[in-house]
């Protein structure tokens, strides 16, 4: 130390009495190393500097200390402004806060450590700024110092600030949430790139401004979503997200999150051109920005890439003309928007055009098949493994459940029909009707040779396929070669009996042929196999072989294109399959060996040619399969898109199955016939089968699932598809059989679309309607209502007799009828003699006259139908003056009350619906009575009291006593449905009553609870709707305060308002007088 | 039949006979059975889809009646101003509104009063010609009244207004027909009107045959004809599936004679046949996929 240092040392060390010995000896310590470096004046004011921090405070010693103590960590060749500022600074924190000024200390020498640090002014300030004169502001600022260090090596000056903005933002709300996101602060910004640390932040901050509770979770989920978005396109994604907020402060975060998450999914490549497009919205609307971002998987499951752009632009030309319009549409919200999807899309879906291709195979066929997609076959575990090929099992086609192989939806289609076309001629050309004794009509017999030769050897046979393939010692190369003459003979007879589908069946057949594997590769024998594939694609060039053994593949390819001769049968597919199959034999199976050159085939090469018609023939004993030795195994060719997994022996099976339980025991092998054994056999040396693909686990459970799963399926009647749109679901798995009524209640599902006014556009498939029986209760509320209105019964039933039709009813003045009027013909003569042009119509008919009414009743089962009726009876005004007479009104009113509870509109409701009944029964006309209810767009419940096609009984009565105040009301749906229930009784006079006690209500039923105007809205285009199928609604309400809304809903429509609600049970069979006659 | 004629003949109803043989080619022992009940008497009813063939027969077999001459010996008939040995045919179509005046006749006014006038089954009757009631479960039930006593041994036409009875001339025959597969039961024909005729059964031809037909009668070539047939096969698999009725060979005759003059294949089974046989968006795009994989 110099001796200026000391002087000083002995100067200040009166001073530190009374305070901790550590902080002399820090002082001490420091001043050693400062000494080096500082001048004497400098030295006097840095010491001076912490004389004044230490007596600002009782603790304010502990900051002195921490300053000697910074002071002297600081790096070499720090300068004299640098302990200025420090010692300025801590001054000035110390005043504030002495722990603060601890930690601002503690990390100061670190901090200045850190490469490319600029000022400790400037960050001592910016940790100031967070400091707001209470303990827990001092606690952030403090933690940002201790952060300090980690922070400034990773941000810019720049992004400290934005960072301090942010955490002062969110502070001003919650301490908490902004330590928290301090403490994780330099963790997920070390996470992020550079770039997009700023805009990250200013996100952040925007975030906190608008919903600052949502901060952390950004803060903390953020960082990988914005790094899922492509760099370039970082920073205007998150400007994108922050209009958002300027527009919807509640969606901000939801509408990053699930953005970033949508364009994580993309490929990056598209992520410029997306966001682009999003800012092309965003001018007008944001939020639709984001939604087109979130959406635009989805969308692009439907429409490929190239499409985005034309969608797009559809999208914005609804959101200039209509902002709610557009953001339903982008929100994926809008029939409009669905049309344009579908337009733009070029995909087939099978749910789409299944029953066009349903019926279209049944036209093909004339067989009963249903047209289903691949996945429905795989999961009946009966054989059939993969998703992605089409197949048939005998009464059912099965394709892929989408098609989108071209960029068109005609060639997409077109291809679509193939592949049923395909499946639906193995059915019509007889593929699985092969008959061991049948007689080929092309080639000579080899079957009964082989068959007699083999005799006794294997007597017990379940299908004709499997005796057949018994016939080969390999019975894969065996079933190979027969798929391939099978498909070749079914496609060249698609070809000649269909000759506008070539065109397109030659196309696909083109594609398979490039897409087959390099055949080079493979083994002689499978290139053999191959080979023959391909000829049975039209690719007789595509074939390559050995040119030193072409005569062997000439004379395979002779024998296959004899099945494209008009007469080729099954048998002849199999018997080609023999002949093949010894030719494939004579081929090993191993690497060409002979340095021959690979050729093509020459077309014009006799050796193939049709003359050599019995070519095979001289082989008449199937060789034996024996593997020659250095042959490897032999190996499948992979299937064909539109062939798909053709399983003859399978397929044969089950139809055989299902047969058998059609004619039950006169069937050709009856069910006791056929043992387990038997059919596990045939199933394990199927070729058709790979049980290892189909069911892990050991073989001899995995057989057995099988094989009940097999029966299972041989047992179902063939089912026709299901109706669209329509699923049922049912919980019970126990109410099946017949005739047994299911104790828990059916319901079935119906989808429906709402009616957005804003966007003027429909919410597709919104709401889902789910119908189901209503429960049944007594049948006294039924006869007591009867009996309580016993006049107004007999008045009713009087009334509607009279309503009755005559069968015939006498026409006069008609132009021609069945005989002469005499008056008109009296006055006809009288203008004939008075020389005037006499009128013409002369003739009566009698016609007929038939009444052809279907009324549906649709009862509002809301809550508020609980509502007491509040009866309106006041004492009489001699009773007001009187509190003695007062009092005894009062007890009688209250001894009625509780001998007989106040009604409520309910039960008003069920009572005019019990007259109405008994009216209804009397004239005959069809009637259905539904309740609904519900609560939200997916669970409207529509219950049915009494259907259309249903006869009123017992079990009506019960379920009128059912009847009760249930949920919210969602008019729209249940009018919609009641319509197409009405739709489907096909009665002239369709007429829908709603029977309603108040307004349109429920939950998401509108912005938000209060708003009247949607629900208004979308039950007046329900009812419109309504109108356009010719149904006549018509609309009762008991609402006091009815009118309001009616006038909107009904504007053109039949209302009513009762007034008087106990009249209800009056007035609704007099309504229905006057709306049917 | 006039086709080849410029100007409209006009023919009270009993004159109008068959004049040139009509193409009829028969798919069974239908000929043979109707002669035999011709010769006999017997009412006969036609049974089968529409567009078979069934008025073609009655005109057919009407030809053949007339021309045959001595083959039915009680052809005595007195009032047939045209040659005696054709055979008069009464044609009716019947419809829901059809009463029994519309069949016997009616009342019509003039200057100088009424007048009688002879519905189409009293001149049937008085002419002895084959009368041809097509359809004739759609007519009211009050014409069963007519049909019940003309059908039976007593044949006789009571004519109520006139208070009449006109015993049928010897030539005449009551020929009916009925299509069973679009009646409701509603509608069926009356077991007791039913049992007072023999009942000859109609069906669409075999491809091969139809494809004759077809060929014949529109002109386009055998092979066309046959995918036209090929084409009646597949949509009649829809019967009852979707379609209410299969496709007749008449639809596809048309088809044929468009095709005759240019119209292409696929354009002219859509009109033929596709839309024709349905308004069903969904079903008419199924047959439409049928065409175009039949035809180019």
């Amino acid at each position: 130390m110099s001796a200026s240092a000391e002087e000083l040392l002995l100067r200040y060390r009166d001073r530190f009495e009374g305070f901790p010995d550590p902080l002399f000896l820090a002082f001490e310590e420091s001043l050693r190393t400062l000494d080096k470096n500082l001048s004497q004046d400098e030295l006097i004011s840095w010491v001076e500097s912490g004389m004044s921090i230490m007596q600002t405070s009782l603790r304010s010693w502990e900051a002195a200390a921490e300053y000697f103590r910074a002071s002297s960590l600081m790096p070499e060749g720090t300068t004299w402004q640098i302990y200025k500022d420090l010692g300025d600074l801590a001054n000035d924190l110390t005043a504030d806060s002495a722990p603060l000024a601890v930690a601002f200390l503690k990390s100061a020498p670190k901090v200045v450590n850190v490469p490319g640090f600029s000022s400790i002014t400037d960050w001592g300030i910016l940790g100031k700024s967070l400091y707001k004169g209470n303990w827990k502001s001092s606690s952030l600022a403090g933690q940002f110092f201790e952060a300090s260090p980690d922070l400034l090596g990773i941000l810019s000056d720049e992004e400290a600030r934005r960072l301090v903005e942010f955490l002062d933002e969110l502070a001003r709300h919650s301490y908490e949430l902004a330590a928290s996101c301090l403490s994780t602060a330099a963790e997920v910004l070390g996470t992020l790139e550079e770039a997009d640390r700023l805009a990250y932040l200013s996100f952040g901050l925007k975030l906190t401004q608008t919903s600052w509770a949502d901060s952390r979770i950004y803060f903390e989920r953020g960082a990988p979503l914005i790094q899922s978005v492509n760099a370039p396109s970082r920073d205007d994604f998150l400007q994108l997200a922050t209009r958002v907020a300027e527009q919807n402060t509640r969606a901000m975060l939801s509408s990053f999150e699930s953005g970033a998450a949508a364009l994580g999914q993309i490929s990056r490549d598209y992520h410029r051109p997306i966001v682009e497009l999003a800012h092309a919205i965003s001018l007008i609307s944001p939020v639709a920005a984001m939604d087109f971002i979130s959406n635009t998987p989805t969308v692009l499951e439907k429409i490929r890439i190239e499409a985005l752009p034309s969608w797009h632009e559809s999208g914005l030309n609804i959101l200039e003309s209509s902002l709610d319009g557009g953001e339903a549409y982008f929100r994926l919200q809008s029939s409009r928007g669905e049309d344009v999807l579908e337009k733009l899309s070029a995909r087939i879906e099978l749910t789409k055009v299944g029953e066009i291709l349903r019926l279209y195979a049944k036209a093909l066929t004339g067989r009963d098949v249903s047209v289903q997609s691949t996945a429905a076959l795989t999961e009946k575990g009966i054989g059939w493994v993969d998703e992605h090929v089409a197949s048939t099992e005998g009464s059912s086609i099965y394709v892929p459940v989408f098609m989108e192989r071209y960029s068109s939806k005609e060639e997409n289609f077109a291809a679509l029909k193939v592949f049923v076309t395909h499946q639906a001629a193995h059915l019509e050309f007889g593929s699985f009707d092969f008959d061991l004794k049948k007689p080929a009509t092309l080639f000579t017999n080899l079957r009964d040779e082989l068959l007699k030769e083999q005799e006794g050897e294997n007597s017990g046979f379940v299908t004709p396929f499997e005796r057949f393939f018994d016939l080969f010692q390999n019975r894969q190369l065996g079933s190979d070669l027969y798929e391939i003459s099978e498909d070749a003979r079914i496609d060249a007879a698609i070809k000649r009996e269909y000759g506008g589908i070539r065109k397109a069946l030659n196309q696909l057949q083109g594609e398979e042929v490039q897409k087959r594997p390099e055949i080079s590769e493979l083994p002689l024998r499978q290139a053999f196999v191959e080979n023959l594939l391909r000829v049975s694609l039209d690719g007789l060039d595509a074939v390559r072989w050995p040119k030193n053994k072409m005569e062997v593949m000439g004379q395979g390819i002779g024998i296959l294109a004899r099945l494209t001769d008009e007469n080729a049968t099954v048998e002849d597919a199999a018997e080609a399959a023999l002949r093949l199959y010894n030719i494939a034999l004579s081929v090993p199976n191993k690497k060409d060996e002979d340095d021959s050159e690979w050729s093509q085939m020459d077309p014009d090469d006799e050796m193939f040619s049709l003359d050599s018609t019995e070519m095979g023939e001289g082989t008449e004993q199937l060789q034996s399969g024996d593997e020659i030795e250095n042959d490897t195994d032999y190996e499948s060719p992979e299937d064909v898109d539109f062939r798909g997994d053709f399983k003859p022996e399978l397929v044969q099976l089950l139809m055989n199955l299902r047969d058998d339980l059609e004619m039950g025991e006169g069937g050709e092998f009856s069910q006791d016939a056929l043992t387990e054994e038997q059919l596990a056999e045939l199933l394990e040396k199927s070729a058709d089968l790979d049980l290892d693909a189909l069911l892990e686990g050991d073989l001899e459970t995995t057989t057995g699932m099988f094989l009940s799963n097999l029966l299972k399926e041989a047992g179902t009647p063939i089912s026709e598809m299901d109706i669209q749109g329509n699923e049922t679901k049912s919980d019970n798995s126990t109410g099946e059989e017949e005739g047994e009524e299911p104790l828990v209640p059916v319901i079935t599902t119906y989808y429906y679309d709402e009616w957005d006014f804003r966007a003027h556009d429909y919410k597709p498939r919104w709401c889902a309607v789910q119908e189901q029986a209503l429960g049944q209760g007594d049948e006294d509320f039924y006869e007591e209502a009867l009996l309580e209105h016993s006049g107004l019964v007999a008045q009713t039933r009087k009334q509607f007799e009279l309503m009755k039709p005559e069968l015939f009813r006498k026409m006069k003045k008609l132009a021609d009828g069945e005989d002469i009027d005499l008056d008109p013909a009296i006055e006809w003569m009288v203008d004939v003699r008075a020389g005037v042009t006499p009128a013409e119509k002369i003739y009566w008919r009698r016609n007929k006259i038939e009444r052809d009414v279907a009324i549906a009743f649709l009862l509002d089962m809301s809550a508020s139908t609980d509502e007491e009726i509040a009866k309106r009876e006041r004492p009489s005004s001699d009773v007001d003056d009187d509190p003695r007479k007062y009092l005894s009104w009062w007890v009688s009113k209250r001894r009625q009350e509780m001998s007989e509870p106040p009604k409520r509109i309910i039960d008003l409701e069920k009572e005019a619906t019990v007259l109405l009944i008994t009216a209804l029964e009397t004239i005959g006309d069809e009637y259905g009575i539904y309740g609904f209810s519900g609560y939200g767009r997916d669970n409207v419940e529509f219950f049915v009291i009494k259907d259309f096609q249903e006869v009123f009984g017992p079990q009506i009565k019960k379920r009128i006593d059912q009847i009760a105040p249930i949920r919210s009301t969602r008019m729209g749906p249940a009018i919609r449905h009641a319509t197409t229930k009405l739709n489907e009784t096909g009665a002239k006079v369709k007429i829908l009553f709603l029977l309603s006690d108040g307004r349109p209500q429920d939950h998401g039923y509108g912005r938000d609870r209060t708003e009247k105007e949607y629900a208004i809205h979308d039950t007046k285009q329900a009812l419109n709707e309504a109108k356009r199928d010719g149904i006549t609604p018509f609309a009762l309400t008991v609402d006091r305060a009815g009118h309001d809304y009616l006038k909107t809903m009904c504007e053109d429509m039949g209302y009513e308002v009762v007034a008087d609600i106990e009249s209800l049970p009056y007035r609704l069979p007099a309504l229905y007088r006057r709306l049917t006659e | 039949m006039a086709q080849n004629q410029t100007n409209a003949v006009v023919l009270s109803a009993e004159e109008f006979t068959v004049s040139a043989e009509p193409y009829y080619r028969p798919l069974g022992d239908e000929i043979e059975l109707f002669e035999a009940a011709y010769d006999q008497r017997v009412p006969v009813l036609l049974k089968g889809p529409t567009g078979c063939g069934k008025t073609r027969f009655v005109e057919y077999m009407s030809y053949r009646l007339g021309h045959q001459g001595g083959s039915s010996k009680k052809s005595r008939s007195k009032k047939t101003n045209s040659n005696d040995s054709q055979r008069p045919l009464v044609t009716v179509a019947c419809h829901e509104d059809l009463t029994a005046s519309d069949l016997v006749g009616r009342y019509l006014l003039d200057t100088d009063g009424t007048h009688w006038i002879d519905g189409p089954l009293t001149r049937a009757v008085k002419a002895g010609a084959i009368c041809y009631l097509d359809e004739v479960v759609e007519a009211r039930k009050d014409t069963t009244v007519l049909i019940h006593p003309l059908t039976d041994y007593r044949r006789l036409l009571p004519i109520e207004k006139l208070g009449q009875v006109v015993e049928a001339a010897d030539g005449f025959l009551l020929v009916i027909s009925y299509n069973p597969g679009y009646q409701s039961a509603l509608k069926d024909l009356k077991h007791s009107t039913r049992q007072r005729f023999i009942s000859i059964e109609f069906t669409y031809p075999e491809r091969d045959l139809e494809g004759e037909i077809i060929a014949h009668e529109s002109g386009v070539d055998l092979a066309m004809a046959l995918e036209l047939a090929k084409l009646g096969e597949k949509v009649r698999n829809l019967k009852e599936h979707g379609l209410g009725e299969g496709v007749s060979t008449r639809l596809l005759i048309y088809a044929g004679r468009l095709i005759t003059k240019g119209v292409s294949p696929r354009r002219a089974a859509q009109v033929a046949v596709t839309w024709s046989l349905t308004d069903d968006q969904e079903v008419q795009r199924s047959l439409e996929e049928v065409v175009s994989s039949i035809f180019e």
